[in-house]
């Protein structure tokens, strides 16, 4: 065969499907050289590079919306759900980027690896969202999950940031480790490498194809902080610079939530009682836990970790219902977590910037005199994530409910009724503190222009995506209903 | 159930106002504050009259000034709203009492620091609470229903009195958690109708469509009761009630005695009876003596009460009782005296709460030891004081006594022993409120603690008048009021009576 044939027969890979990744990924590359050949690092260089970068990414996603199809002989695949997330993924990517700056120069541990860290993290999360190849998946895991121990142990001098980021680092390890574990089994079943074709192929061995679902979803299930599987989940978040917090509570759910929400239409009856029975459960699990464990924090980080943990609870009871309505009520819920989890972390962030705030609980009363505005969208933040309406937190809640109930799965919305009832307690007691305590200790600090805007603009999109929930609701309806006809 | 479009939006007008007052009241000076409230608070209180004067008493049951704008078309949710009788009785209530509370709020001693935010709130509860019995999709009505909890958080928790943080998380808490189950039990009326005609509906209209076997009728129906037993409340579920009507400052007291317990036996009407007939009238027999039950042992509640607004609080408790006894009567006469009652039990609950502030404005006390004989000096005071007890107790021509007269009525349809419980509680409720009267005019003052006070006037005053004047309308000329919700609660009737029969 001559070569020419051999080219020939090639299909070449459509590269307009990957250009937002490849945006970034050169953003970040190019911030890397810039870094080999200058001496001194320029900050407001990378930063400006970054967001500019990402930013072109975002509008590539933003104009072509409905570019779909599959690359790479199908180790890539942009659908409508993928661009959906990569667009968030991306936005608030973005906002985190605007805290950075200030954040580690107060503490003292500026580090230029930061700028393209985050790139290569933001461009492997993109990957997570977009395949059915178990080993894109594997390798796009690796890449979240790298970037997500550096990140987190990037406070040097800080001990609690070392504690959180080994212990990441471990049960991560040993979350990929089982998740790659799982994929040989599902290899060995079906021969084949694409989750599709696993799921909906009939072969005589089952017991395979459960044992091999069931070490991948492990996998994730590490990742998410589901209960019993969450011990790294709080120390991670705790001990993480604020904005990389954020980062992680944010684009880190909507990554690691990603291949999992892929699978929900793939669920075949033969072991769908099974998923329900089994996802119920860890769900039910970890929203008592993370609530109930919340509920006796005085930091205010780790208690708004523990309340992330039974966010990935309300999202898992949404997955256990594996429905077009559950997939809808699982998309607009974790785009809402995203956003309002990001805006939470982030008005923290630019709290710590006071050398004295310590992120105790009664730093926050008084905290209505002293920085009104912050304190407002502290509380709006705070009732969006109990779920007062009409905030996105709200809608989300009321859509994992209709899905439950489509299920009549009423033993999982009773346990998600009593674990918001525990939630009531921390969050407004939050809320009781900030305005209804005053306190001599008046805490100030000033904020940059750009945090200013990311905090306006997330408290905003809170309280109006909640109002006018059609707005991510239709992308959300849409790429559900594809994500099913396929 | 027929609707019939506003051609001028008047509802959303409504409820538009006092919000932008809100915006005023954020954006200028403290000292434009009270004005602002007072205009946009009467302005809402003008257009109520006017949609009165619009209203089509011929076709109360018809929804009217219906407006629709969709929110989400695949669910079926949209942002409907419209009177019928029922809700254009509570609306002129709700602007009513709105205007009474923040006119007392402006010469009200307890608010002296953080005034913007107090009528902030004040407005933006108005606008919640206009929204809530005036819409007509639910899950737009849960919205509105959670969100009068916000203001009123802030309202006890900073204006209150000593108790006041304990007494906002315990009632935020409770009614949260309560109307959890609503939101669980709206979403599953919705995909009920989902699966029995194709699409999701939250629109009251479509849902009443809805049919359901006994078993998960039953169920529903509980959910959507929890949540309407804690918030009206009744009697195992009362106990965030007096810590947070007790707690609160005095216009906030009103508001919430005089309205928000409204919502409560306003959704039990709307929904639990409109939407499960066939459940109500087979839980019928429980839910009255459970009514009647919460009417006694409220009485017995408010009789050894020393705290003069924990006294009131409790009244309310016995109060709603009978709205609820009567409306779970399922006949003509027990509805008009439930919604009856409901109405004059708002004007007689914000007067008595005004009572309590008053008296605490003159004595900074709510102890009813210290308040022997505490009317003596205030002639003013005085009558009303006893136009309203007189009126709250049930004496003919007195506001409350259509709804006590009509409840014993329409148990007397059932048999004469109801009837008789009915009038035992109603009993009681005369007793707590004669107790009052003799600790307040009665009972002689010590010599040592003779202080002068001054009696009531200005704005205080017209406060006062403003809740007698319709409560002597109430008891004197009762067939004005009967005439705006007559229809839609024969309406409902017939159609409760349609379901039973009909399958």
């Amino acid at each position: 065969m001559e070569l020419r044939d051999l080219i020939g027969s090639i299909e070449f890979p459509k590269m307009a499907l990957i250009i937002p990744e490849l945006i970034v990924l050169l953003t970040g590359f190019l911030i890397f050289t810039l870094d080999l050949i200058f001496k001194r690092a320029n900050y407001r260089l990378y930063t400006w590079i970054s967001v500019v970068g990402y930013f072109m990414a975002m509008l590539y996603i933003a104009f072509n919306p409905s570019l779909s199809g599959s690359t790479f002989y199908g180790l890539y695949v942009r659908d409508y759900f993928s661009s959906f997330l990569q667009f968030f993924m991306i936005l608030l990517t973005i906002f985190v980027l605007a805290f950075t700056y200030h954040y580690y120069k107060q503490k003292l541990s500026l580090y230029r690896e930061f700028y393209y860290i985050l790139s290569f993290a933001l461009v492997s999360a993109m990957f997570l969202a977009s395949s059915y190849n178990l080993i894109t998946l594997y390798v796009a895991l690796e890449g979240v999950s790298i970037s997500f121990y550096i990140l987190t142990a990037l406070l040097r001098g800080d001990f609690n940031a070392k504690e959180g980021a080994f212990k990441y680092l471990i049960l991560g390890g040993l979350s990929i480790a089982l998740a790659s574990y799982g994929a040989v089994f599902m290899y060995i079943y079906a021969g084949s490498l694409d989750l599709q074709k696993i799921l909906t192929y009939s072969g005589q061995n089952k017991d395979l194809l459960i044992l091999g679902l069931v070490f991948f979803l492990i996998g994730f299930a590490i990742k998410i902080g589901a209960v019993p599987f969450h011990f790294w989940l709080p120390d991670a978040y705790q001990g993480a610079p604020t904005p990389i917090t954020a980062y992680m509570a944010s684009v880190g759910k909507l990554a690691f939530f990603a291949p999992v929400v892929r699978i929900m239409p793939l669920v075949q009856e033969h072991f769908a009682y099974a998923w329900v029975i089994t996802v119920g459960i860890i769900s039910a699990m970890t929203m008592l836990y993370g609530n109930l464990v919340a509920l006796v924090q005085k930091d205010v980080k780790r208690l708004l970790a523990y309340s992330s943990i039974a966010h990935s609870g309300y999202i898992l009871a949404g997955i256990a219902v594996a429905k077009a309505i559950g997939l809808k009520a699982v998309l607009y819920f974790l785009v809402a977590y995203a956003l309002m989890g990001a805006g939470s972390f982030l008005l923290l962030a630019l709290l710590e910037r006071n050398p004295q705030w310590e992120n105790r609980m009664e730093e926050f009363s008084g905290l209505r005199f002293s920085m009104p505005w912050i304190a407002v969208s502290f509380m709006i933040f705070m009732f969006s994530l109990l779920g007062v309406p009409p905030s996105v937190g709200f809608v989300g809640k009321a859509l994992v409910f209709t899905a439950l109930s489509f299920d009549r799965l009423w033993w999982l919305a009773f346990v998600m009724i009593l674990s918001t009832g525990i939630s009531t307690g921390y969050y407004v007691r939050l809320v009781v503190l900030t305005f209804m305590k005053e306190s001599s200790k008046s805490i100030k600090v000033e904020s940059s222009l750009a945090e200013k805007v990311v905090i306006f603009v997330l408290t905003l999109s809170v309280v109006i995506l909640g109002a006018v929930p059609i707005i991510i609701w239709s992308f959300a309806s849409q790429s559900a209903d594809i994500l099913f006809k396929r | 159930m027929e609707k019939l479009g506003a051609q001028f939006p008047l509802i959303s007008i409504s409820m538009l106002i006092p919000t932008l007052g809100s915006f005023f009241v954020v954006l200028l000076p403290e000292r434009f504050t009270k004005g602002i409230s007072l205009i946009s608070t009467g302005i809402t209180f003008l257009i109520s009259l006017y949609s009165l004067t619009l209203f089509d008493f011929s076709k109360g049951d018809v929804v009217q000034f219906y407006e629709h704008y969709p929110i989400i078309p695949e669910l079926g949710i949209s942002l409907s709203l419209g009177l019928d009788g029922l809700s254009m009785l509570m609306y002129l209530l709700t602007t009513l009492v709105s205007l009474v509370a923040v006119l007392w709020s402006v010469r009200d001693k307890q608010i002296n620091h953080r005034i913007k935010e107090y009528f902030l709130w004040f407005l933006l509860t108005e606008s919640f609470l206009i929204g809530v019995f005036a819409s007509w999709d639910l899950i737009v009505f849960y919205v509105f229903y959670e969100l009068t909890l916000v203001p009123m958080l802030f309202v006890i928790g900073i204006w209150g009195y000593k108790l006041r943080l304990y007494s906002a998380y315990k009632f935020f808490i409770y009614i949260f958690i309560s109307s959890l189950f609503l939101l669980l039990g709206t979403v599953s009326l919705a995909v009920q109708h989902y699966k029995l005609f194709g699409r999701f509906s939250f629109s009251y209209f479509d849902l009443m469509n809805n049919d359901y076997p006994l078993g998960l009728g039953i169920f529903l129906f509980m959910l959507f009761f929890i949540a309407f037993a804690v918030k009206t409340p009744i009697v195992p579920f009362h106990t965030w009630l007096p810590d947070a009507h007790g707690e609160a400052p005095t216009a906030g007291s009103i508001v919430l005695a005089a309205i928000l317990l409204k919502m409560g036996t306003y959704a039990l009407f709307r929904f639990n009876i409109g939407l499960f007939p066939k459940v109500v009238a087979f839980l019928m027999p429980i839910l009255v003596l459970w009514g009647i039950f919460s009417i006694m042992m409220a009485s017995w509640f408010t009789i050894s009460q020393k705290n003069l607004k924990r006294f009131v609080a409790y009244s309310s408790i016995s109060h709603m009782g009978f709205v609820v006894t009567s409306m779970f009567l399922l006949n003509l006469e027990g509805f008009r005296a439930s919604i009856m009652e409901m109405f004059a039990h708002g004007l007689t609950s914000a007067s008595l709460f005004m009572i309590a502030g008053f008296i605490y404005n003159r004595l900074h006390s709510f102890n009813m030891d210290a308040l022997k004989g505490s009317a003596k000096f205030m002639p003013l005071f005085a009558i009303i004081t006893v136009i309203t007890a007189y009126s709250s107790m049930g004496l003919p021509g007195g506001s409350s006594f259509w709804g006590k007269f009509l409840t014993v009525l329409s148990a007397r349809e059932y048999t004469t022993q109801l009837a008789l419980l009915v009038i035992a509680g109603a009993f009681f409720s005369v007793i707590y409120m004669l107790y009052l009267m003799k600790v307040l005019f009665l009972d002689t003052k010590e010599e040592s603690r003779l202080v002068h006070f001054a009696d009531i006037r200005g704005f205080k005053l017209s406060a006062f008048l403003l809740l007698v004047i319709p409560m002597f309308m109430v008891g004197l000329l009762p067939s004005l009021f009967f005439n705006i919700f007559d229809m839609s609660v024969k309406k409902l009737l017939l159609y409760v009576m349609h379901k039973l029969i009909g399958g």
